[in-house]
């Protein structure tokens, strides 16, 4: 069979879709049983969607409209324990408003899958894009990972339901994108088709863990000290396990799919013969990638990684990658106000990774984007220019920012490039 | 068992610079009495140029009424603060102590303060040379009979006296409090002297009576030796903790068992965790004139009644907290009556012990229940009313048959 | 309604009719670290009781999640889950359409399974009344029990907003400036919601052990009745509210009689007093009371203003002891 006659097989359509639209479209697919929704935009797409989907009968589920963030959450982690697969999201102050029933989810190992649409962080109020949202859950348990395209959202949703619920892991996954770019920007998604998606992704089955009156369980009781610690060892051993399991869901998606992850947890631009790297999440990656690939033009050895998975953080995978360089920055759409070196959250991730690598080339961490403010490919082509002499520029730079009022130059509303 | 002037002195093994002290309680109605007595002992220690600290246990909060519970001072003679913390206090619990206090005596019988623990003996921490020293009215033979044998001696201080049951907001104050630091002062003068102690207690409680209670408890407690060979085999099984990888991921525990038939031990129950060990009183049953009304069954919170073939209840005691609602709410004079918990050897079925002899059983529990009988005042902190039965109710020939 | 057609109402419910028939098995069983003396361990065991063993319970953060459920060990015999302080409702809607949706789809055989959440009244009453009045809205089959100990017991005594106006709590301390530090009257909670959800068809509010056998019927007529459904239960405290176990029985029984804690369901929009307080002669208030310590510090005046606001409650409310609005019935004339 040719390749073109198996993608016809798996494929049942071409659309023109919006990120959310294309999560959407997964969470029909993957036949999921129980969603809960409460609006906050940039995520609320994705409900809206779904809930046309009920109503015009193109998917069997129950949908039910929360009274906020925190109730969609248990409610989610709930319809998970009984058996049922389950989908919400959220965004901003809203994921959260959910935060104590998203820690739960993870310390109960229920496999619940969520969009996180990112949004700043009030106050003040902002819609833009900002990382800080998802990545607030970052030690707790959930799987957590970036998608930076239409088809890769709807890709990495399925790849998510089956990689949380395999009895290895159980753990939870957010599916992360930003806010406003992704969420709301449509592009043409090629759409599985049902068979086929039941092929890659098994029905959910929590085991002896299920609870129901033919097996009586009792879930989460008290613990005191004699507990605690063995508990969270278990669950310390399953974000591990879950490494290996994302390889595997990424190649059985690749045999079935043709979709072109050859690396599932990050993306390696013209990274081989690289000096110098820069790693990004999400959509700053399209300007980037641009970068590079006009800065090759000019004969510049200049390479790209856009970082998936979060969580788990693929240490030894970025290691490898990496330290092969010669200069290493990061962008991070994110701020971690008096952390390490007062770098972003992601900055002070790799440079943990990297410490451990043998050879360790000089990083510097770029804050970029916040409250979606644009990234141009400019900005990423004078980031390269500064990582190239990383050892004389600051550690972190900020991008975009106004350092002078606009006064005299009036019609640059968004402030003026970085120098 | 030797009755003794001066406590054995604790020679062999226990060479570190401080003492530490236990005190066992019952939970919530004795928490504010055990908290005055452990802080009165740092204060003392302190007025004597020590050093000294005191906790309760944290995993007994929240505290339940009549669960075991435990607060710990720990003194040194010239350790920093910050050096005895590390030494005494890194775990929640402790594993040892130089006296162990006990303020209600029917906690000899074990202690078992939540779920998975295992039924404990009270003097499983005692050191060798140590003192167990409990508020009782009873002679140390009566309480030795109850405790874990240890391989080496120890003391039994007895400090006379009834358990205090203060409530939570409406406090009594009976003495207790200087009385047990009266009783330590006698059993270990390094942890506290009998000067310091007067000296505090009259300067902080301003008032005599309180001085004179502790003047008397020093000279009261009655101090005897335990020997090796005194106590018994402990009879419940200390529960294993396994190795995080030996259960299972996901926190989910195993239902308790769906078990139902007639008759004594009929019930499922959480096989892991009894409730025996909160209770100081136990509901004593008058099987030949129960009326079959079930309200003792309807109204017990703890699921113990076990219905019998013949409509009668019997009663698990693994399982009694003593509570006292079966006895409250039985109609029939005398049927059900509370009774000192100490009075009893086992937990056997009372139903089949009156079903192979129901007039020696009555015979029997009519004794144990004996003439007094103590009815509770509402507000726990008020006391009591004591009231005597002339002589027991006759002996119902019919059930019997 | 005569005797005969409320029972007809409720036909398929099996309700007891005397003490003597209620089942003999037990789904929640002994070894639960509860105060002696509990009321909310009677109001679990009979919930269960009531419901039987095709059931999914959750219980919300409080006394009788961390009561009941020590690790590695558990008194339930049906399954369980915890769910967070203030998950009660949702908890119970996660469950509800979990399992209706793999019943649907074929997933899981088609049965009534029963689904229960308890809530204490700081979980269900304060924190969580949103995710309670959420449910109440969806069209699941499912039950929420309140039950009410008039504090957050689990953390050792602090008032919630169903803490009785003048109680002790720790938040809540007699002091030399301040008698009476909580002002506040009791939120009325079971009653709210019956008035603002029009999905609900069953709220009740009842005593675990008074009048035998009321609560458990209770909990047969809102698992029977279908739809998201309330009950409220009054639970005496013998830790929080200072009095001996023993007597917890006598102060539930006080409550009601005295008229500080209504007795009532509301079937489809209709009121039926299960104790009729104003019709029958009130015990004065000063009996219950004073049978507690958390009141050991009132004085006359204090018996007095929560006599006068309980009989308020039953002879000038338009609704007694439910519905806190005066003249409705003037201003129409």
């Amino acid at each position: 069979m040719t390749t073109e006659a198996v993608l016809k097989d798996v494929y049942e359509s071409e659309e023109l879709l919006t990120g959310t639209d294309a999560v959407a479209q997964a969470v029909r697919l993957a036949d999921v049983d129980v969603f809960s929704a409460y609006p906050i935009r940039p995520y609320t797409g994705v409900m809206d969607r779904l809930a046309k989907f009920i109503a015009d009968g193109k998917f069997d589920a129950e949908y039910i409209i929360a009274d906020g963030e925190h109730s969609q959450f248990e409610i989610a982690k709930h319809a998970s324990s009984v058996g049922a697969r389950a989908f919400a999201g959220s965004s901003g102050t809203g994921w959260l408003y959910a935060t104590e029933a998203l820690a739960a989810t993870a310390t109960d190992r229920l496999p619940v899958l969520a969009l996180v649409g990112n949004r700043a962080l009030d106050d003040p109020g902002a819609f833009g894009v900002e990382h800080n949202d998802a990545m607030l859950v970052r030690d707790l348990g959930w799987l957590i990972v970036w998608a930076s395209t239409a088809q890769e959202a709807l890709d990495t949703t399925l790849i998510g339901y089956r990689v949380a619920e395999d009895p290895k892991v159980r753990m939870p996954c957010a599916v992360a994108m930003d806010g406003g770019y992704l969420t709301h920007s449509q592009h043409m998604v090629k759409i599985p088709t049902k068979e086929a998606v039941k092929r890659f992704l098994p029905p959910y089955d929590l085991g002896k863990r299920r609870l129901h009156p033919d097996n009586p369980i009792s879930i989460a009781p008290q613990v005191n000290e004699d507990w605690g610690m063995e508990i969270r060892r278990q669950n310390w051993e399953a974000a591990k396990r879950a490494v290996g399991v994302i390889r595997k869901a990424y190649d059985e998606f690749e045999s079935i799919f043709h979709a072109g992850y050859p690396n599932p947890f990050f993306e390696e631009f013209m990274t081989s013969d690289a000096d110098t790297i820069i790693v990004g999440m999400g959509t700053v990656s399209a300007a980037a990638k641009t970068a590079v690939r006009q800065m090759r033009k000019k004969g510049d050895k200049v390479g790209y990684i856009k970082l998936r998975w979060f969580r788990p953080f693929p240490s030894e995978e970025l290691r490898k990658a990496l330290s092969r360089a010669s200069h290493l920055g990061v962008i991070d759409r994110d701020f971690a106000h008096g952390g390490p070196d007062d770098a972003g959250v992601l900055f002070t991730d790799i440079s943990s990774a990297l410490y451990r690598a043998k050879s360790r080339p000089p990083v510097i961490d770029f804050i970029a984007g916040l409250a979606g403010r644009e990234v141009s490919i400019e900005d990423v082509i004078a980031m390269f220019r500064k990582v190239e002499k990383a050892e004389e520029a600051d550690v972190v730079n900020w991008v975009r920012v106004r350092e002078k009022s606009n006064r005299g130059s009036q019609g640059n509303s968004s402030g003026g490039k970085s120098d | 068992m030797t009755t003794v002037e001066a406590p054995l002195k604790n020679v062999d093994v226990d060479e570190e610079p401080i003492k530490r002290f236990e005190v066992n309680y019952r939970g919530i109605f004795q928490k504010t009495l055990a908290y005055r007595i452990t802080k009165d002992l740092v204060y003392i220690a302190h007025s004597d140029g020590k050093t000294a600290f005191s906790n309760g246990r944290y995993s007994d909060d929240p505290q339940r009424n009549g669960v075991p519970c435990a607060n710990f001072a720990f003194f040194s003679d010239g350790l920093s603060e910050e050096e005895l913390e590390a030494i005494a206090s890194a775990k929640m619990d402790i594993d040892r102590a130089d006296i162990v206090a006990v303020l209600d005596d029917t906690m000899v019988k074990g202690l078992e303060p939540w779920g998975h623990y295992g039924i404990r003996p009270i003097n499983e921490k005692v050191v060798p040379g140590g003192t167990l020293l409990v508020i009782s009215r009873r002679p140390p033979e009566d309480l030795v009979q109850f405790l874990e044998k240890k391989p080496f001696t120890y003391n039994l201080a007895i400090l006379p006296g009834e358990a205090s049951f203060a409530g939570l907001w409406y406090y009594r104050d009976d003495n207790t409090d200087v009385r047990v630091l009266g009783a330590v002062a006698r059993i270990s003068p390094e942890i506290i002297s009998l000067d310091k102690a007067i000296a505090y207690v009259r300067k902080t409680y301003k008032n005599d009576e309180k001085v004179k209670a502790l003047e008397d408890a020093y000279n009261s407690t009655k101090l005897s030796v335990v020997s090796a060979n005194d106590g018994i085999v402990w009879p419940h099984r200390k529960p294993v903790l396994p190795a995080w990888n030996e259960f299972d991921e996901g926190i989910v525990v195993k239902a308790a068992p769906r078990e139902f038939k007639m008759g004594p031990r009929g019930l499922g129950r959480n096989l892991d965790y009894k409730r025996g060990t909160s209770k100081t009183q136990r509901p004593v049953v008058r099987f030949d004139i129960c009326t079959k009304c079930t309200l003792c069954w309807y109204e017990c919170p703890d699921e113990c009644f076990d219905p019998t073939p013949d409509g009668l209840y019997d009663v698990n005691y693994e399982y009694c907290t003593g509570c006292g609602r079966c006895a409250e709410v039985c109609p029939v004079n005398e049927c059900i009556v509370m009774v000192d918990e100490l009075n009893f050897k086992n937990d056997d079925s009372p139903w089949e012990s009156f079903k192979k002899d129901p007039q020696s059983y009555t015979k029997m529990i009519e004794e144990k229940k004996g003439k007094g009988r103590m009815m509770p005042s509402h507000v726990t902190g008020k006391g009591e009313s004591m009231s005597e039965v002339s002589k027991p109710v006759p002996f119902k020939v019919e059930r019997g048959n | 309604m005569t005797t005969e057609e409320k029972m007809e109402e409720f036909k398929g419910a099996n309700l007891y009719s005397n003490v003597h028939k209620i089942d003999l098995p037990e789904f929640y069983t002994s070894g639960h670290r509860t105060c002696q003396g509990c009321e909310s361990a009677l109001v679990m065991r009979d919930f269960i009781k009531a419901a039987g063993p095709r059931t999914v319970v959750t219980g919300a953060t409080g006394c009788m999640y961390v009561a009941n459920t020590s690790y590695m060990t558990t008194p339930w015999v049906v399954p369980w889950m915890h769910t967070q302080l203030g998950g009660g409702g949702s908890s119970a809607v996660g469950m509800a359409a979990g399992l209706r949706a793999l019943m649907r789809k074929g997933k899981i055989p088609k049965e009534n399974i029963n689904v229960i959440n308890f809530s204490g009244d700081l979980g269900g009453g304060d924190m969580g009344i949103g995710g309670v009045s959420m449910a109440l809205q969806t069209d699941y089959n499912l039950l929420v029990i309140m039950y009410d100990n008039e504090s957050a017991a689990n953390t050792d005594i602090q008032a919630t907003n169903m803490t009785p106006w003048g109680a002790q709590t720790t938040f809540s301390p007699t002091g030399t400036k301040e008698r009476i530090m909580h002002k506040r009257w009791k939120k009325n909670v079971a009653a709210m919601l019956a008035v603002g959800h029009p999905n609900c068809k069953y709220v009740a509010t009842a005593c675990a052990t008074f009048p035998p056998m009321d609560y458990m019927n209770k909990v047969k007529k809102a698992l029977s009745i279908g739809g998201p459904t309330f009950i409220h239960t009054l639970d005496p405290c013998p830790k929080g509210w200072d009095y001996h176990p023993r007597y917890s029985g006598d102060l539930g029984q006080l409550a009601v009689k005295t008229g500080v804690f209504p007795l009532y369901e509301i079937v489809r929009g209709e009121v039926r007093y299960t104790y009729d307080a104003a019709a029958k002669k009130r015990v004065p208030v000063r009996e219950y009371l004073e049978k507690q310590g958390r009141f050991s510090h009132f004085k006359e005046e204090d018996y007095d203003f929560f006599q006068q606001r309980v009989d308020e409650m039953w002879e000038e409310w338009e609704v007694p002891g439910i519905a806190p609005i005066r003249g409705a019935l003037k201003l129409r004339k």
